[in-house]
């Protein structure tokens, strides 16, 4: 893929003077400048009343500086951060590598950049004249002087520069700028360092403790210097394998994070060597051998038995597991009936060698990554410990949202298909599943499982808070992403069909690769704002018992001893928290749609 | 099917009949489209189709790789007669290309890939393989230079032609052609047409429905006039253009022409 395919701005008028623009835009009649003034009016107003919620006197911002490690990662150990660090460290070599290996060099004229420093300038100037006298005094003086610079610095790029509109400043540059602007904030600007020692909190002037600093300087360097490098590798190589490769990490480098990374401290790693691994490495490699002897051409029948029989013997093991009488991991049982319904379905595989020799394959890979993801997201170890919470706060805000769109999105292909289908038995069942889904709440939801589940499960088993919430915010969430996809499918032709079928393309065939890529695009935008809202909603599970940032800013901080009662500051801050990630969400989907559209102009 | 029918199917089926239909009959709904179709293509014939609307032309001919399901009578293209039998279907279709009115090109894929998409996928073709028959086959459709562009960037006679080469990637016996040109501004009817004459004199075993009747004349072998479901009357070009028997034939005729 080159740049060709990135579709080229018209190009930019120059700009008209300020006063020209006004006069055109905000007083070019009666009845407009009547609704400029009224407007302003109002939305001065508004901020007036923000800033008075930001700098009354009550309104302590030292309880979000002191907290905002709890804001963050929740009680996760000070001595075992550096996890933290190395599983964001992670993530910033993620999007720099999948910046390059997608192109995405979106530049901006020096006219854009202008004019957005001169909106935050000037924006900065009427903050700084309104607000409220509680505002500190060198908090003020500040104010006045960013603003100030920031409308000289935009009307020296947008007037002295020749032609700003033609200028366009390459990706790279806004991508150091903006890291550089970020570090310089946390190296230079006074916060004062604020934390916990021994439970009680401790404050100092100065710039932010260099235990945060430092970390995100590196993170930022780490994020550029990967865009740099794949972009130097892009030169080399051909992109296509570099992008498998960032799919293959975005759908399994979370589970690797959050198992080998984030895990309980408290991780009981004898477990893992003699129960967990060999328990999945004996699904793996014998189920897969299994499926391999049986998937040979005339041992249909054999396999019809042994299918039987291993079906049989899940199935007591889950009456066993009711009525206690004997132990075994949930995760075995869950393993066994998997085992069983691949056995019975293994006639359809029956081929050549090398045909199943995939299948095995495919088995082995799957229950590897199945048993992974159980035992993640069931820290400690196995289903039937419980744990109690070690993830918390942003981390497990963006950890819950993240997974639940990874899980709940094959799932809702799945049931847009079924509810699509021809077959009347699929088409019931998922029309069903979806619609009792949708005409029940979230919170019902996310309680049926985290407390009812428990309740009709037999003695012996569990499932971790965390769990629940996952399961059942999947099941809830798949059900949108089900008709948001629907939507899509129904949007593609006819013809589409007729000419997979015209080519010889199995039904699969035509629906992976012909059905399903134009459907998903044109579903792009409501998938979007479907996980947006999902983001969003995590903060029901403060409901059922996680500490999610809502459940932090609500009730940990202001039972504080040295805080209590103190919700607005963290409010507030929680919100704009919410705010950056779900906006960088839907510009991201915006980018995205502007690229796919200039891939395949209609 | 009963092995009566297999054994009637083997007497009167020659070897170089490419498809046969017998007694094809076809209903939507309350309305019959296919009143009892009768009509026989030879290995290497192009046979052309010609009736008014409404006729059971294109109905006819997306029976034959079943993209419509037949009530009653027999279908049989090359040797195999089409049941709900998915691999007897799946078969056919990969041996019978289809160019469809609308072209139906894969929009989310660029004009190479649309055209290996079938060949790697269903004939296991290597990637690399199958991109070298394909820019052949763009090269024959004359337009090697398109290939890394979307369908959505193409002119319609272009958007044809890359239809074309999709369906003669698979290397098919037969070629359907479902009205070619009439979806096509005037301007670009004649590059696919040229396509598709150059493609018949190859040899390839090609069915037809078009209201072009110059391509009809130059090109096909013989022609079949159908009306209302039936077919009305059978024969060469030179027959159809200055004899025909039918009354409803010449009526057609002089409207057409």
């Amino acid at each position: 893929m080159t740049d060709t395919t990135i579709a080229t701005a018209p190009p930019e008028a120059p700009l008209p003077s300020p006063v020209r623009w006004m006069r055109d835009n905000l007083f070019s009649s009666v009845s407009n400048t009547v609704q400029t003034i009224a407007f302003t009016t109002v939305l001065l107003g508004l901020l007036r009343w923000v800033l008075g919620l930001v700098f009354a006197d009550e309104s302590n911002w030292v309880s979000v500086a002191t907290n905002m490690r709890l804001l963050f990662t929740y009680n996760y150990p000070a001595e075992q951060f550096v996890r933290i660090w190395f599983a964001a460290g992670a993530l910033f070599v993620a999007v720099g590598a999948s910046f390059a290996a997608w192109n995405i060099n979106p530049s901006i004229t020096l006219r854009r950049i202008g004019v957005s420093l001169m909106g935050t300038g000037g924006i900065t100037l009427v903050v700084a004249l309104i607000t409220p006298s509680a505002t500190p005094s060198n908090l003020r003086t500040a104010m006045w002087v960013l603003g100030a610079a920031l409308v000289v610095i935009a009307a020296l790029v947008l007037r002295v520069v020749p032609e700003p509109h033609r200028r366009r400043v390459p990706f790279l540059a806004l991508l150091i700028g903006a890291s550089a602007i970020v570090c310089a904030i946390m190296w230079f600007v006074p916060f004062g360092d604020y934390g916990f020692s021994d439970g009680e909190p401790t404050a100092a002037d100065g710039i932010v403790a260099s235990s945060t600093r430092v970390p995100w300087t590196v993170l930022f360097i780490i994020m550029i210097a990967t865009y740099v490098a794949g972009r130097g590798l892009a030169q080399v190589v051909s992109l296509a394998p570099l992008r498998r490769a960032m799919i293959a990490w975005w759908v399994i480098g979370p589970a690797f994070i959050l198992f080998m990374v984030l895990r309980d401290p408290e991780f009981d790693w004898a477990h893992i060597w003699s129960t967990d691994l060999p328990m999945a490495a004996g699904f793996a490699l014998g189920g897969g051998a299994l499926i391999y002897v049986l998937a040979a051409p005339g041992r249909s029948d054999l396999a019809r038995v042994v299918g039987a029989i291993v079906a049989a013997a899940a199935v007591f093991n889950w009456v066993a597991a009711f009525f206690g009488w004997y132990p075994m991991l949930q995760k075995a049982r869950f393993s066994f009936a998997l085992a069983a319904i691949t056995i019975l379905l293994v006639p359809n595989f029956a081929g050549e060698r090398s045909a199943r020799l995939r299948v095995a394959a495919v088995w082995a890979g799957f229950m590897v990554v199945f048993h992974w993801l159980l035992t993640g997201i069931n820290t400690a170890s196995t289903l039937d410990i419980t744990a109690p919470p070690f993830l918390g706060g942003f981390v497990l805000t963006v950890s819950i949202a993240y997974y639940v769109m990874l899980a709940s999105f094959p799932l809702g292909v799945l049931l847009s298909l079924a509810r699509t289908s021809k077959l009347p038995i699929f088409r019931v069942l998922s029309t069903t599943y979806i619609e009792v889904v949708r005409g029940v709440p979230l919170i019902t939801v996310l309680f049926f499982f985290s407390i009812m589940l428990p309740l009709f499960l037999p003695s012996g088993m569990g499932i971790s808070d965390l769990a629940a919430v996952f399961a059942g915010y999947t099941v809830f969430s798949a059900a949108y992403m089900a008709e948001n996809i629907r939507g899509g499918l129904q949007s593609v032709r006819r013809g589409q069909y007729e000419a997979a079928d015209a080519l010889g393309l199995t039904t699969v065939q035509r629906t992976s690769l012909i059905v399903l890529p134009q459907a998903l695009r044109v579903s792009i935008p409501n998938l979007v704002g479907q996980a947006i809202a999902t983001f969003k909603e995590t903060s029901l599970i403060a409901i059922v018992g996680g500490f999610d940032l809502l459940r932090i800013a609500n009730s940990t901080i202001p039972n504080q001893p040295d805080f209590l009662g103190q919700k607005r500051p963290a409010l507030l801050f929680i919100s704009l928290v919410y705010f950056v990630v779900a906006y960088t969400m839907s510009r991201a989907s915006r980018n995205l749609e502007t690229r796919l559209q200039a891939g395949q102009a209609r | 099917m009963s092995i009566a029918d297999n054994a009637l199917t083997d007497e009167m089926a020659s070897r170089d009949d490419m498809i046969v239909c017998r007694g094809v009959k076809k209903w939507f709904g309350d309305f019959q489209a296919l009143r009892g179709v009768d009509v026989t293509v030879k290995d290497r014939e192009v046979m052309v189709v010609l009736g008014p609307s409404g006729s059971g032309k294109s109905t006819l001919i997306r029976c034959i790789n079943r993209l419509e399901v037949h009530q009653e009578g027999d279908i049989i293209v090359d040797g195999v007669e089409l049941t709900n039998d998915l691999r007897n279907i799946e078969k056919i279709r990969s041996e019978v290309g289809m160019v469809f009115q609308q072209f139906n090109l894969f929009p989310h894929l660029t004009v190479l890939d649309n055209v290996t998409l079938a060949p790697i996928w269903v004939r296991k073709k290597p990637k690399a393989e199958a991109e070298g028959k394909a820019m052949e086959l763009l090269e024959r459709v004359g337009i090697p230079e398109q290939a890394a562009k979307f369908p959505g960037q193409l002119s319609g006679g272009q958007q044809q032609r890359v239809a074309i080469a999709r369906s003669l990637a698979m290397e098919p016996r037969i070629m359907l052609f479902d009205e070619p040109t009439s979806a096509l501004d005037p301007e670009m009817i004649s590059e696919v047409l040229d396509v598709m004459k150059d493609l018949a004199r190859g040899g390839m075993t090609m069915m037809v429905v078009t209201h072009e009747m110059g391509f009809a004349r130059e090109v096909a072998d013989r022609l079949v006039f159908m009306e209302s479901g039936d077919v009305v009357e059978v024969g060469t070009p030179e027959h159809f253009f200055t004899n025909p028997r039918e009354e409803r034939t010449k009526l057609f005729l002089s409207q057409i022409l």
